[in-house]
């Protein structure tokens, strides 16, 4: 079949503008995105790049926009992929572009990877101890391992479209690894690294990530996870730290949420500036009849038993 | 269309529908009402963790939900997707999962002599109008067609996705349910590419200027593409959209003024209901531009 390929072309050297280019080319049936670039390279044009690795839908390295949409160009048949014989190609958003369809993958990605510390890191070196894990655990940290850092779940993220110092999900994915390896021995310390600044509490939890995700790792529960882990050891930012514990103080106590009392006590008690810096929307709201009071909240009539769950998972936490 | 199912369910209106967003709890009730939907209101359950709480405590407080509704029999109905998100996601690990659900029951239900077997169903209203009662009957019940009001669908994430857990086979018209109620509705839909975003308001905590900026883009792209209003099926959305939309506009350098509507509030007008019984005049964007365009409509 006959497709014409529109690639944003780039060279930082000769052709800094970013034009477009149209190569006409017929293919096989079968043949994939991928195919299609790697044939318009050897037969038409030797100075076309773009990433490729294992054409087999494993590394995630061929990454691109394919009509706008992120995709994997090895998994997107050219059959499937053309409007009316046409597919438009760009690198993926948010990217220091290198060459054409090549992006600065240390920026996007394996910066931010190696900024988590991904290596395990047990008993000091020297030490006897026996680091057993069961079976189980190893098939929880296999599914989590099978990222190939393919940058599809950054591309989707919603928080690095307007703030690309976000640590994103694929860095906190893997992340995720060496917190949920039972022979790691500095777990909090982890935790607190992925609360500062633009990290973990900075996801929106939209499961864009996930719904991005090729290899099904679900990016966006494997934060929630790290959340989970940290909410349990008290540990984040301050203002999260507060916001996590007035939130569960008020459910634990009523039933439901004081949310009066959470922006309070979210901004803290004492923090004369955060407090004041919500009395223009606190005046506002209270103007329309809409600002409940805080700490007059009723109790929900099943509150005991919510309580109840309360303790019973405290005490398995401890 | 086949014979159309009992309109009867445990309603589980979520704690915002009765905190933050005051006006939306009367408007879905009255709006359920007028429609013959029969709501039983679940008021012994907590909140459902809204993504804040660990899901290993938010997971038996969702399980107790559903066990109770369970034992009523009937399928529980949302006002709020960030309710709908978390019972749903809760229902999945525990219906996908027998082993965590026996362990759920017995370490944090059987005290109360309560037991979840997996087999609740839960429905955001959107769902249940789509779905179960259906928008052509919603549209013979119209009696003030919203035929110049321009209104832009919001979501919220949780009605969008993990697609696996909110859209399963068969149910694919989720993903434009929102947009083909303004329709039946009589609206004109704006589209946009901020519908199934994030609203910004899981991060006004920890990062105001991101929660500001998601605000402030979304709003904007539906003014600038001519909606008149936006309308939203999550509470959490409209404390973001209209109530952090000032200060979204002092953050972007620009007016915006968009009257952002609950679903049942959009639904009530076309029903015939006043923007006054619709409790519109709670929002902090004055919402008297849609109020003159619905009205002109019904000639009142």
């Amino acid at each position: 079949m006959q497709v014409n390929l529109n690639v944003r072309r780039y060279d930082p050297v000769s052709n800094g503008d970013g034009s477009r280019q149209t190569y006409s080319v017929e293919v096989e049936e079968q043949s994939t995105v991928l195919d299609a670039l790697i044939q318009v390279r050897d037969e038409q044009d030797a100075t076309l790049s773009f990433r490729g690795s294992c054409r087999t839908g494993f590394c995630g390295d061929c990454t691109m926009r394919v009509n706008g949409k992120a995709k994997w160009a090895c998994r997107m048949p050219v059959s499937k992929a053309q409007v009316d014989g046409e597919i438009t190609l760009d690198p993926p958003r948010l990217v220091k572009e290198v060459k054409d369809l090549i992006y600065d993958q240390e920026e996007f990605l394996f910066d931010k990877y190696a900024a988590t510390k991904p290596w395990i890191e047990p008993s000091p070196p020297g030490s006897a101890e026996e680091h057993i894990v069961s079976q189980e655990k190893i098939k929880e940290l296999q599914e989590a391992s099978s990222c190939t850092l393919c940058g599809m779940c950054d591309e989707g993220c919603t928080v690095l479209v307007i703030d690309k110092t976000f640590l994103g999900p694929a860095a906190l994915t893997r992340a995720f690894k060496p917190v949920a390896d039972p022979r790691d021995k500095v777990i909090e310390r982890r935790l607190s690294e992925l609360s500062e600044k633009r990290g973990m509490w900075d996801c929106v939890h939209c499961f864009e990530a996930t719904e991005h995700c090729p290899k099904g790792i679900d990016p966006t529960d494997r934060i929630l996870s790290l959340r989970d882990e940290a909410i349990k050891r008290g540990i984040g930012t301050p203002r999260v730290v507060r916001h996590n514990d007035s939130f569960a103080k008020s459910i634990k106590s009523s039933g439901w949420l004081d949310e009066a009392r959470l922006a309070i006590e979210s901004e803290g008690l004492t923090n004369i500036g955060g407090l004041m810096h919500l009395v223009p929307t606190a005046a506002k709201a209270m103007a329309h009849r809409k600002a409940p009071l805080p700490y007059l909240h009723k109790k929900r009539p099943g509150a005991k038993h919510i309580k109840r769950i309360f303790e019973t998972w405290e005490k398995g936490s401890k | 269309m086949g014979e159309r199912q009992q309109m009867r369910y445990a309603f589980y209106p979520g704690c915002v529908a009765k905190g933050g967003c005051p006006e939306l709890y009367p408007a879905a009730i009255k709006v359920a009402e007028k429609l013959g939907i029969e709501l039983f209101e679940m008021k012994d359950v907590g909140c459902t963790g809204a993504g804040v709480l660990s899901r290993e405590v938010s997971d038996p407080i969702n399980a107790r939900t559903l066990a109770k509704a369970e034992a009523m029999g009937l399928p529980i109905m949302t006002i709020c997707s960030t309710c709908q998100g978390c019972l749903m996601q809760a229902n999945h690990r525990l219906v996908t999962d027998p082993e965590y659900r026996d362990r759920i029951n017995r370490e944090y239900l059987a005290e109360e002599g309560l037991e979840y077997r997996g087999t609740t169903d839960v429905k955001h209203f959107l769902w249940v109008l789509d779905e179960d009662y259906g928008l052509d009957k919603l549209q013979e019940m119209v009696v003030n067609p919203l035929e110049e009001l321009n209104v832009a669908a919001f979501y919220g994430c949780y009605l969008r996705r993990p697609p696996e857990v909110v859209v399963p086979k068969g149910k694919e018209s989720r993903k434009v349910s929102l947009e083909n109620a303004i329709k039946a509705l009589g609206g004109n839909v704006v589209a946009t590419k901020g519908k199934g975003k994030c609203c910004g308001f899981p991060i006004l905590y920890p990062n105001e200027r991101n929660s500001l900026e998601m605000c402030g883009t979304h709003t904007l792209e539906a003014k600038d593409k001519g909606a008149d209003a936006m309308v939203t099926p999550c509470p959490l959305c409209h404390l973001e959209l209209d109530g952090t939309q000032s200060r979204a506009a002092q953050h972007k350098g620009k007016k915006i003024d968009l009257p952002v509507l609950h679903l049942p509030q959009l639904v009530g007008l076309a029903l015939g209901f006043s923007p006054k019984e619709m409790e519109m005049q709670r929002h902090l964007v004055s919402t008297s531009p849609v109020e003159e365009k619905a009205k002109r409509k019904a000639g009142v």
